[in-house]
């Protein structure tokens, strides 16, 4: 798999469980807690990715 | 903290330990069935998508020590797992860039190594064999919260 994105998003889906069952005790705050790493991840990149846009090499 | 609270069983070394040798093993042991296996697939999944990537498995450069020693250590996490895909990447279980003593030589593990790095998907695998190595060092202080019993049974 060469896609930069898909890597984001499953990277992300990983790192996001993995700590959501690490750190949270029930099936609702994982989920939640997860959901919350996730967007944190992907969002982070994604707006990081648009403010770089301006300022190519 | 009472004496016999403070003294760690057998057990929760004997689970540390496998928990390290291989991932998820060290949850089974303590009896956090459903915990461990998550965790297992979680880790191995990385591992497995690190190796399918062409990760680079780090090598201890003495041009930067600090830093290669650290993904070293980062590969190291993942427990034997890292040796057998050393001896298979490599040839055999080497951790350095150079051999040590007078007949030092770099045989051919850079260019391997150098070859992986060239590989399109390398940063992506790099990525995922420090991520398992480092999700199951953090899981050794998992096992050792539940082992001292410093985390509940809720949600197994």
């Amino acid at each position: 798999m060469r896609s930069h994105f898909l890597h984001m998003l499953l990277y992300s889906s990983l790192v996001a469980a993995f700590f959501a069952i690490l750190m949270r005790q029930t099936l609702r705050d994982r989920l939640r807690f997860g959901a919350m790493i996730w967007l944190a991840m992907v969002g982070g990149a994604i707006i990081l990715a648009y403010l770089m846009y301006p300022f190519p090499r | 903290m009472t004496d016999e609270q403070k003294a760690v069983s057998p057990k929760v070394w004997l689970a540390l330990f496998a928990a390290w040798l291989l991932p998820g093993a060290g949850h089974l042991l303590l009896g956090r069935v459903r915990r461990g296996l998550l965790f297992a697939v979680i880790v191995w999944c990385c591992f497995g998508l690190g190796l399918a990537h062409t990760g680079r498995l780090a090598l201890k450069d003495p041009r930067q020590p600090f830093l290669t020693t650290l993904q070293v250590v980062a590969n190291m996490g993942i427990g034997p797992a890292d040796l057998i895909a050393r001896v298979k990447v490599y040839g055999k279980p080497v951790y350095r860039a150079y051999n040590r003593g007078p007949n030092a030589s770099r045989d051919d593990r850079l260019v391997i190594f150098r070859e992986r790095e060239r590989s399109a998907l390398s940063m992506y695998g790099t990525a995922y064999l420090w991520t398992a190595g480092l999700m199951n060092l953090l899981l050794l202080f998992d096992v050792w919260d539940i082992g001292r019993r410093r985390k509940g049974r809720v949600g197994k």
